[in-house]
Parts: C-alpha cells; sequence; structure tokens
C-alpha cells in the first residue's frame, strides 16, 4: 500500500483539535464567581427537591446565605463524593459544601471555614442486626463507605473492611440486602433519611465514638482570601441568627452549635406515591438523555471514527513511526478503563495546564475511547479489500487520499458497519459516565431523585429502559445502512 | 519519434528471484504487441513496469513524451505522467464493485482528469456500445457475466483516452466459454488502431492480431518476430511451449 503521510498527518492533527475544543478559563473580577461543588444527592443537605427538581439542602441555603453575605455570585457544580476534592484541586470548583468533616489528613491539604455543623457518627445496621453497637464490633466486619469521605476513614481505623459505595443511598440498600453489615454516618444525615424513606428495615445501632465532628467549607489553600471572607460572612449569619433559623427550617433543631444534632427531629418531606416520582422524573431524564447523552454520543462518534481512520491508516502505513504511534494508541486506550481516562482528561490535566470544561473533556476521553477500538475494526476492514481496488484506482490516475476516499473506504464501510454498531451501542451506555465529570446526564437526573426519594429500583430501571430504547432504534437503523452499503453485492 | 513505445535494458528481481534481466522492445503507434511465454517468465511483470505497479531496478520505459529511466528511482510527478498514457486491462477486471457499470467509467475522467460529468457519462456510453454493453450503466459489476464484467474493464481502460492500451491476461480467468466475447471486442479494437499490448496464453488470437510477438522466457525475450513466430519458430524452447499450449486447446 502506498504512502499516506502529509494527508494523514493533517486528518490527524485536525481530529485533535476538534477533539480539544477550545480551553476556556473565565474568571471574573467584579463581581467573584464562586463555583460550589457540592453532591446533590445528599439530603437534607444537597439534594434536589423532588417537586421542583431545584437544588436545595442544608448546605446549599447555609452557602447561598454566604454568599449573599460575602457578596459572591454562587454558583453550584453538582458531582459525586468522590469527584469533589479533585474538582477543588484542579479548580473547576472553588469550595466544596458537602459536610465536609474537618480531619487532620483534610487540614493538612485543604483551609476550611468556621464549622456550620456539629454532628457526631453513628452506626447503621439492618433493624435485626444486634451484635453491633459500637465501634468496636466492627472489626471484622464490612461497613459501606464512599472512598473519600471522613466516615471510610473512621469505619477502617475501626478493623472494618470498607465496601465503596458511590454515596449514602446506595450503601444503605446494601445493608437492606445483608451485603454489607453496617454503615457509619453522621447523624444527621441517617436520621433525615429514616424519616424521608420511612424505610423500618434499617436502625441506628449506636454511637460511633464520643467526639464531637465539626463540617465546614474547605477551600484551596491557595486561596485564604475566599475562606476569610466566608468566616466573615459566618460569624456575621450565626450572630443574626440566620444559620440558626435555617438549621430549625431542616432539623427543627441547630446544628450549628455543638450538641445541636441531639435534638435533631425531621419530617417525611416526600409523600409522592412511587409511581409519582417516576412520572416526575421522568422528564428531566429525558431532557439529560437529550442534552447530554445524546450529543456526547453523537459528537464523540464522528470524531472517534475520524481517529480511528486516522490511526488504522498509520497503523497500515510503511512509516514505521507512525505505525509505532498508533499501536502505542491503541493499547493505552484498550488496556485503560473509560473511568480512569474520563479521570485523567478532565482532574489530572489542569496539572499541566490543560482545562477543559465538563463538556469538551467528556468528549475527548470518549472520542478518544471509540478511536482506539474503531482503529482495528477499520484496519481489518481496510485490508478485506482486494488488493486489485489499490491497482485499479492506481491505474485510473488517482493518488492516496483519492483511491482511499472513493475507492478503498467505502468498500470498507461495508465491512467494518457490524462490529461499528456495537462500538456505538457501547458508546451509548459509556456516556452514562459522563456525570462523573460534572456533565448532567439521565443517569445522573435518576440518581438525584433516587437519592431524594429512595426510590431506586424503579428509577434505575427507568434509566435502563430509557437507555434501552435508544440503543434499540439505533440497532433498527443498523440494518437498512447495511442493507444500502451492500446494494451491490450480488 | 517513430516508434510510441520504447522498453529499454528492463531489470527486476523480486528478492533473490531475478524476474527480468534486460528486456527490450518498441512497438509503433497503432501496433498490437503480443507478449508470451511460460508463467513466470516475465511477461506479466514487463506490463506491470510500463506504468510503474512494480517498479524495475533498472531500464527506462518511454510511452510518447513521457519516460523514465529506472536507474534513479523515479518521482511522483514523473509516474504520473507516464502512467496517464496507458490504460490497464487486469486479468480479474478489478472493477469498483460499489460503483455502476457507468460508475466505473467515468470514475477516472471525472475524478482524476477533471472532465465535466456530462461529458465523461457520453463518452461512456459509446464505450459501451462499443463493448456491446449499451444499456447496462446501471448495473453492479456483481450482476454482470464475467465476460460482461472485462468488457467493462476494457471500457474503462478506454474511458481515459489512453495512448497505450496493456492488457494482462483478459481472458485468463473466464470460462471458456465467455472467452470468445471479449477477445472480439479486443479484436475490434486492433482493427480500429489501437496500440495494445497484450500478455496472452492465447495463441490463435495472437496469431490473428499481433503485429509484433515477444516470446519470453526466464526473464529475457527468447524469439521476436511477426506473427510467424507463432507458426513457424526459431528457437526450441519456443517450439515446446506452442506445442504445449496448443495441446491444451
Amino acid at each position: 500500500m502506498p504512502l499516506p503521510l502529509p494527508r494523514l498527518l493533517a486528518l490527524l492533527v485536525l481530529a485533535c483539535a476538534v477533539a480539544l475544543g477550545v480551553p476556556t478559563a473565565a474568571h471574573a473580577d467584579e463581581e467573584r464567581v464562586v463555583k460550589v461543588g457540592t453532591e446533590g444527592v445528599y439530603p437534607p443537605f444537597s439534594y434536589r427537591d423532588p417537586d421542583t427538581n431545584e437544588l436545595t439542602g442544608f448546605d446549599i441555603e447555609v452557602m447561598k446565605a454566604i454568599g449573599e453575605e460575602a457578596g459572591w455570585k454562587v454558583e453550584f457544580v453538582e458531582a459525586p463524593f468522590d469527584s469533589l476534592f479533585p474538582a477543588l484541586d484542579s479548580k473547576r470548583i472553588d469550595v466544596i459544601a458537602n459536610q465536609v468533616t474537618i480531619n487532620p489528613e483534610r487540614k493538612a491539604r485543604y483551609l476550611f471555614s468556621t464549622p456550620y455543623t456539629y454532628s457526631h457518627g453513628v452506626i447503621v445496621t439492618a433493624k435485626d442486626t444486634d451484635d453491633i453497637t459500637s465501634l468496636d464490633d466492627l472489626k471484622g466486619r464490612t461497613t459501606a463507605q464512599t472512598a473519600s469521605s471522613n466516615w471510610a476513614q473512621v469505619a477502617k481505623d475501626a478493623g472494618a473492611k470498607v465496601q465503596y459505595v458511590q454515596d449514602f443511598g446506595p450503601g444503605v440498600q446494601l445493608v437492606v440486602q445483608g451485603r454489607v453489615d453496617a454503615i457509619v454516618n453522621d447523624n444527621i444525615a441517617v436520621l433525615d433519611y429514616l424519616a424521608t424513606s420511612g424505610n423500618d428495615q434499617v436502625k441506628i445501632a449506636g454511637d460511633a465514638g464520643d467526639e464531637t465532628l465539626e463540617q465546614a467549607l474547605a477551600f484551596r489553600k491557595s486561596d485564604p482570601q475566599l475562606q476569610q471572607e466566608a468566616d466573615a460572612a459566618i460569624k456575621k449569619l450565626t450572630d443574626d441568627g440566620t444559620l440558626a433559623k435555617i438549621s430549625d427550617d431542616y432539623f427543627g433543631a441547630d446544628v450549628t452549635v455543638k450538641g445541636g444534632s441531639e435534638d435533631v427531629d425531621v419530617q417525611a418531606s416526600d409523600s409522592r406515591t412511587t409511581w409519582e416520582v417516576v412520572k416526575d422524573t421522568a422528564w428531566p431524564m429525558f431532557v439529560g438523555l437529550v442534552k447530554g447523552n445524546i450529543p456526547l454520543t453523537i459528537i464523540s462518534f464522528v470524531i472517534g471514527l475520524a481517529l480511528a481512520i486516522a490511526a488504522a491508516l498509520a497503523r497500515l502505513s510503511s512509516i514505521t513511526v507512525l505505525d509505532w504511534i498508533a499501536r502505542a494508541y491503541i493499547s493505552v486506550i484498550r488496556g485503560t478503563p473509560l473511568l480512569v481516562q474520563l479521570f485523567i482528561v478532565f482532574f489530572g490535566l489542569p496539572a499541566i495546564g490543560i482545562d477543559l470544561d465538563p463538556y469538551p473533556a467528556a468528549i475527548l476521553a470518549l472520542s478518544l475511547n471509540v478511536g482506539g477500538y474503531a482503529a482495528e475494526v477499520v484496519r481489518a476492514a481496510i485490508l478485506s479489500v482486494p488488493r486489485g481496488q489499490y491497482e485499479a484506482a492506481t491505474v485510473i490516475g488517482m493518488d492516496y487520499g483519492q483511491s482511499m476516499r472513493r475507492i478503498i473506504l467505502p468498500q470498507a464501510a461495508r465491512i467494518a458497519v457490524p462490529p461499528l454498531g456495537n462500538t456505538l451501542l457501547s458508546l451509548i451506555k459509556d456516556t452514562a459516565l459522563a456525570s462523573l465529570v460534572l456533565v448532567p446526564e439521565l443517569f445522573r437526573e435518576a440518581q438525584v431523585t433516587a437519592a431524594a426519594t429512595t426510590e431506586y429500583l424503579p428509577l434505575y430501571v427507568m434509566a435502563a429502559l430509557y437507555f434501552w430504547v435508544v440503543c434499540y432504534l439505533v440497532s433498527l437503523a443498523q440494518g437498512p445502512l447495511e442493507r444500502r452499503l451492500s446494494r451491490y453485492v450480488a | 519519434m517513430s516508434n510510441l513505445i520504447e522498453v529499454s535494458g528492463l531489470t527486476k528481481s523480486f528478492g533473490d528471484t531475478v524476474v527480468l534481466q534486460g528486456v527490450d522492445f518498441t512497438a509503433e503507434s497503432g501496433t498490437v504487441t503480443a507478449l508470451l511465454g511460460p508463467s513466470g517468465s516475465g511477461k506479466t511483470t514487463i506490463l506491470r513496469s510500463m506504468n510503474v505497479l512494480e517498479t524495475p531496478d533498472a531500464g527506462l520505459v518511454r510511452i510518447g513524451d513521457a519516460s523514465i529511466d529506472f536507474a534513479t528511482p523515479p518521482d511522483r510527478r514523473a509516474v504520473k505522467a507516464l502512467r496517464a498514457r496507458s490504460g490497464m486491462v487486469f486479468q480479474s477486471h478489478h472493477l469498483f464493485p460499489h460503483k455502476t457499470v457507468l460508475g466505473n467509467l467515468i470514475e477516472g475522467p471525472v475524478q482524476v482528469q477533471g472532465r465535466p460529468v456530462d461529458e465523461a457519462t457520453a463518452d461512456a456510453r459509446t464505450l459501451l456500445e462499443q463493448v456491446g454493453l449499451a444499456g447496462r450503466e446501471d448495473a453492479y459489476p456483481a450482476e454482470l457475466s464475467g465476460g460482461q464484467q472485462q468488457r467493462v474493464g476494457i471500457a474503462r481502460a478506454l474511458a481515459l483516452r489512453p495512448e497505450v492500451l496493456l492488457l494482462d491476461e483478459p481472458t485468463s480467468a473466464l470460462d471458456p466459454e465467455l472467452v470468445g466475447e471479449v477477445l472480439a471486442v479486443i479484436r475490434d479494437l486492433a482493427a480500429e488502431n489501437w496500440t495494445l499490448v497484450i500478455v496472452t496464453h492465447e495463441v490463435r488470437f495472437a496469431q490473428d492480431v499481433a503485429d509484433q510477438v515477444l516470446f519470453l522466457d526466464g526473464g529475457v525475450v527468447a524469439e521476436r518476430g511477426g506473427a510467424e513466430v507463432l507458426t513457424d519458430p526459431r528457437e526450441e524452447r519456443t517450439r515446446r511451449f506452442l506445442a504445449r499450449m496448443l495441446d491444451e486447446r
């Protein structure tokens, strides 16, 4: 096969440029924009109001009050708890408002405001577990915790094995299902959960130590000014009773002072039936699908396919170094988890000055992933075109680019479509991971509502249904496409 | 410049195997040159050297005013210029399966030569009529018989308006009953004074149409002359080869 070279390089550069998009960094100084990272799935502190789908909760309201007092323009960014600290490090957010407990390790890395919640840890077990009442009893048992939470460390220190979960709600499900023995968590969160869910399968089995824990806003070490402004605001809000009032609204007690959490009395807030919850969430999930998963899929697939063709041609090139680069690319992409690739692109690259917004970052990672997987498919398809076709194209005077574009690739497409269909279906489903790099999408909506309502099964099944319907429609389209590409085969 | 084609000192090895060791010939415009010889004698390599599908190790190829001396590696433009002088018909046609008959014929004229689609289409229809396939413009190659496919292959090569047509065993891949229709088309081309260089095993056909016969053996021209080479060979190995070929038929 003849050599690709300049054309191929141009294609590669183009694909990369498109994939990278334009790095953006907006810092307005007039009214400082402060990006606040929060889970959105941790009621009653940070969650979406089931009726309005608005972000709300104790931490959210406290943060809004602080922002107003300090003269900040507060923008909330929702992300899983384990993504919050990487997001803070990589300056995607400026502060975390999510019941972050102050501990020595965190103190070494981050700045903390004055605490705005005082609580203590409790141990949650299944209703009929009677041999766990204190931290000592956790030795050798299994607990479900969020990886980067303070409670995971508490459980580990007590000698428990820790099973990592994404947030509190799924952990409770594991306890109910008997897959883990207990959860260590904040007493306020647990009390709220019990009241909201009406779940009588679990109970508070005992205190996790007698230490009072302090929750505060976390800032970067390099950002002391924000911390100072926040402290000033918290002092003012404490003095004028604003914080006490917010706490009273949520907990019937003032958890912003020591000992206050003992009197917490939360009321069940959501009385909708399962069917109503499902019905109310269907639309936000659909919006997530249309604004998140589908555009991510389409854009990433197109760019990924361009990358795949470039990599396949590089693999087939007689220029050793191109072949070598393509092999390395394919090997790395296929040999590492997509989740890790996403995290490297979004949370890792800012460390070397490549600061992508959530959308471009997700598209870059997904495109690279598709490109790596599809490259070998495309290569095999190109190889399946008989050598005589190159010769026929050559003798009618075509150059490399023309013979690829007009003769070889159209024939290779017929061979490549069925396996590329599989790649596309995988991509559609992989877009569910985009919420981990802060892109709002379908499954994120399901998780948010599930956290607030504890309707896990119906909401997750509905998310699965959405994905299945989309994949089914795509596979329906594949048949006619295959027939069209094969119309010349007798 | 009385000769349209000039080939001299052509040598080519594939690894340790010497395929051509100094081949020379010339051909005048409007003549038919037939290359015959046992398989492995290098006749196809000569043809493929004439449009640089193979790059000879040394030697010169000239068609019309385009020539390449392979003493040094040829540059891209020289190769393009030489290729533009000839059309090629392959043993197994190599039609573009994803394009219709018409699409195959106008691909080169439109995409490479930049001719208007209307003009190329009109030309293509004339050529299809000439090879007896008028009305099959919209068929895909897979819908045609082997003989029809090869006739489209000939028409595709002619569509580029080459000065020389190179035919590489155009009937070898065909069922016996389909050979005749393809040979008839080539005979017509010869009658119309096209300049043809044809690698073939069809001895009787070569006798009929060839103005010049080159008998290849072991990478050299073992015997050359007019069509009489095939009826009254001087060389023993030519005689043996012909006896074997004629026996088989």
